[in-house]
């Protein structure tokens, strides 16, 4: 599957990075889906936009373009994947763990976004994700 | 168990039913006499899922209790339906699609074995609208079905063994599997669903022997790709080379979605095999000027090879997402006059066609629900008269208050056809929607969408009816509201009972004359499958039906599950009080009386 080209000049601006991070060993699960057909090279595990409201502004973006919410719903309340903005995450909400989710993918269908995606764009992406605080406490439901 | 009068709404006459004016019938050859099991999906290749077993009937129906039950193990959406063929029951689960063969002979009904294939759970993220399955075929001793990481498989009945198992869809491109395939001769007929990943819709035919692909046949691209060839492709209302590809902007139609995920059926005596295409990706209809043919639309094809012999396009240039995949029942009507060769057909898009199945003309088309985005079907040209106020896009912004939704009027719950009546029974949904289109960007293995699209219940305010439909005259004959969408099968017999279920969990018998209610049973999920009857090993007459709710409500009612303590979701804002009635689950019922 060729990679298509991605989209106009607004998103390459989501995009740019300053410099590549560092970066661990690949790692790749067969099972895995790869946004644009592309495998990830690698990623990083540190935030560098915690709490900067820029950036989540940004990664709320993205959530859009790359097609995000296609899966996880508008304001990724939840929809064929998993609610994201429940404070409660599958496979660990810590910087690293959300991270790793959208860089490598996860197996029941999470596609790998670190072969289209520089790791600021993830970062980014993630630092939206732990802006969203849960609007109520959903743990009771009560009739 | 008797319901409110006020749920019971008559809207013909009674009295015209009974008798209708000339009986109607489905083929003999594609529907012939009942042997009192249930080898493919709709029961016969006209899709009538129309039983002639009559020792369970309106007069003694309200006797019917449940016999056994079983658990599936699984807790996605119970779509489809069990198979009964030589005195066992094979049931499909939803991802990871275990196939269970039941002794019917046996007290306790014990299993014969179980297939456990191996399913990539990469399709768990990538199938639509849930891990569902829409059931299997029964043929030349194989059980066939699909298992949804784009493996068609065929199973020995005799030994559970696999006998061939194919790759016929790509996950990694956002294909699944899970629709049910459809037998007819030596080919299986497959398809796959991703229509909102962009894939690229086809049905494939595969050899019965050895799983081997004989012809792919996509729904758009060059005529040669669709198998549209010259001197057999004589579509009623269009003409021209290529219409597949010169109705899309320029390789529009290489990620234009239109897949085949719904119910197929065959005429033998035309030799023609009817199915429908899902939407043209994306949702935003500006990415995509032209009609998109041939999305949301019906084809008639030969089974040997995969040659297009006829196409009509329900809705051009679709601008709601109205897949048009809903299942097409064949029967002869008498139309103005006219003995005709029919398919009858519900549409997502929330008008009833009835259409000359040979030729592909529309002799009717009535809305069956209520339908503002089109006025009209002009039957001349079979085009709709869009109200040009429901034309969505990006440039629009919202556009407020389209029904019937994306869910459709109905969606791939399957109607069913009873010739002693004369009536269609159809499942369906009460929904509104606005529609806010932005523009999509095609990504491989993404979604590819571009819409939100908030829901409203319909006008009466019940989000769901069970009606009769009179296909010859394209009018209601009568309707029972439900308080949820109706999202089951039906099962009409020669007892007059049809069968339903609802979301909330209600498996129902009612009058197929009136539509008076005469039975019903809480079944322990909402029912999102299609019942069965069949006769047993020990000559009583069997109704089988799923319990698991899921598939879109899965998505849309997420409040209903339970099994995952990472993903709470609050209710649906127009359907808050679901989860009070429901949650997941997968259970096979059988009732006897």
């Amino acid at each position: 599957m060729a990679l298509r080209p991605l989209a106009a000049a607004p998103l390459l601006a989501l995009l740019v990075t300053s410099a590549q991070e560092p970066v661990p060993p690949a790692v790749r699960y067969e099972q895995h889906v790869f946004a644009g057909g592309n495998p990830p090279p690698a990623g990083t595990l540190q935030n560098p936009f915690t709490g900067d409201k820029k950036a989540a502004a940004d990664g709320e973006k993205l959530f859009g373009l790359f097609n995000c919410d296609g899966c996880h719903g508008g304001g990724a309340v939840g929809f064929v994947g998993p609610s994201l903005a429940d404070g409660r995450w599958r496979y660990g909400g810590a910087d690293g763990e959300v991270f790793h989710s959208i860089y490598y993918g996860r197996p029941r269908g999470m596609p790998a976004f670190g072969g289209i995606l520089p790791p600021d764009a993830i970062w980014k992406l993630v630092t939206y994700l732990q802006s969203l605080e849960p609007k109520q406490d959903v743990s009771t439901v009560a009739w | 168990m008797t319901e409110a009068p006020s749920q019971l709404l008559l809207l013909g006459t009674l009295v015209a039913l009974g008798a209708p004016q000339q009986r109607a019938a489905p083929p003999a050859n594609a529907s012939p006499a009942d042997d009192g099991q249930w080898t493919i999906p709709a029961k016969d290749y006209a899709a009538t899922r129309y039983s002639a077993l009559t020792d369970i009937n309106a007069a003694n129906v309200k006797r019917l209790r449940a016999v056994w039950t079983f658990s599936s193990g699984v807790l996605g959406g119970h779509e489809g339906q069990p198979l009964v063929v030589n005195h066992t029951m094979y049931v499909v689960t939803p991802y990871p699609n275990v196939l269970y063969a039941f002794d019917l002979a046996q007290e306790g009904f014990p299993l014969k074995w179980k297939y456990r294939p191996y399913v990539n759970p990469a399709a768990i993220g990538i199938a639509c609208c849930d891990v569902i399955n829409r059931g299997a075929s029964y043929a030349d001793g194989k059980i066939v079905y699909n298992l949804l990481d784009g493996h068609t498989v065929a199973i020995d009945t005799a030994t559970g063994k696999q006998v061939w198992k194919t790759q016929v869809a790509d996950v990694r491109t956002g294909e699944t599997t899970p629709m049910a395939p459809l037998v007819v001769k030596d080919r299986v007929i497959v398809g796959a669903s991703g229509g909102e990943y962009g894939v690229r819709g086809w049905v494939k035919g595969l050899d019965l022997a050895t799983g081997r692909v004989v012809w792919t046949a996509y729904s758009a691209g060059p005529d040669d790709e669709v198998l549209a060839r010259p001197g057999t492709f004589r579509p009623f209302y269009d003409r021209g080379a290529d219409l597949g590809r010169t109705s899309w902007p320029e390789g529009g139609w290489t990620h234009g979605g239109a897949p085949v995920w719904g119910w197929l059926s065959y005429d033998p005596d035309l030799d023609l095999v009817y199915y429908g295409t899902g939407n043209p990706a994306p949702y935003n209809a500006e990415q995509r000027p032209g009609d998109n043919k041939w999305a949301t639309s019906v084809l008639a094809r030969r089974p040997a090879d995969g040659s297009l012999v006829w196409a009509y396009q329900f809705t051009p240039a679709d601008s709601w997402d109205y897949d048009a995949v809903q299942e097409m029942i064949l029967t002869d009507l008498t139309i103005k006059g006219r003995r005709r060769k029919v398919l009858v057909h519900f549409d997502k898009n929330g008008f009833a066609y009835t259409i000359d199945r040979a030729t592909g003309e529309v002799l009717l088309a009535e809305p069956y629900v209520f339908v503002n985005w089109a006025k009209r079907v002009d039957l001349v040209t079979g085009r709709p008269e869009v109200d040009p106020a429901k034309l969505t896009g990006a440039s629009r912004g919202t556009v407020k208050d389209i029904c019937p939704t994306l869910e459709g009027g109905k969606n791939q719950q399957p109607a069913a056809y009873s010739p002693r009546t004369g009536l269609f029974y159809v499942p369906t949904n009460n929904l509104c929607m606005d529609y806010a289109a932005v523009r999509a960007t095609y990504l491989v293995g993404t979604p590819f969408v571009g819409a939100s699209t908030p829901y409203k219940p319909g006008p009466g305010g019940s989000l769901g009816a069970f009606i009769a439909w009179d296909a010859a005259r394209g009018r209601k004959v009568w309707e029972i509201r439900e308080k949820y969408p109706v999202w089951s099968g039906a099962l009409a017999t020669a007892g007059d009972v049809v069968f339903y279920g609802t979301l909330d969990g209600w498996f129902k018998a009612v009058d197929a004359k009136s539509g008076a209610p005469l039975w019903k049973m809480k079944v322990g999920s909402g029912v999102v499958g299609n019942p069965i009857t069949f006769r047993g090993a020990d000559h009583r007459q069997y109704v089988a039906v799923y319990a698991g709710i899921g598939g879109d409500w899965f998505l849309l009612s997420g409040d209903v599950r339970s099994d995952d303590p990472a993903d709470v979701r609050p209710p649906a804002d127009f359907m808050p009080d679901i989860a009070r009635y429901t949650s997941q689950g997968g259970i096979v019922w059988l009732f006897a009386l």
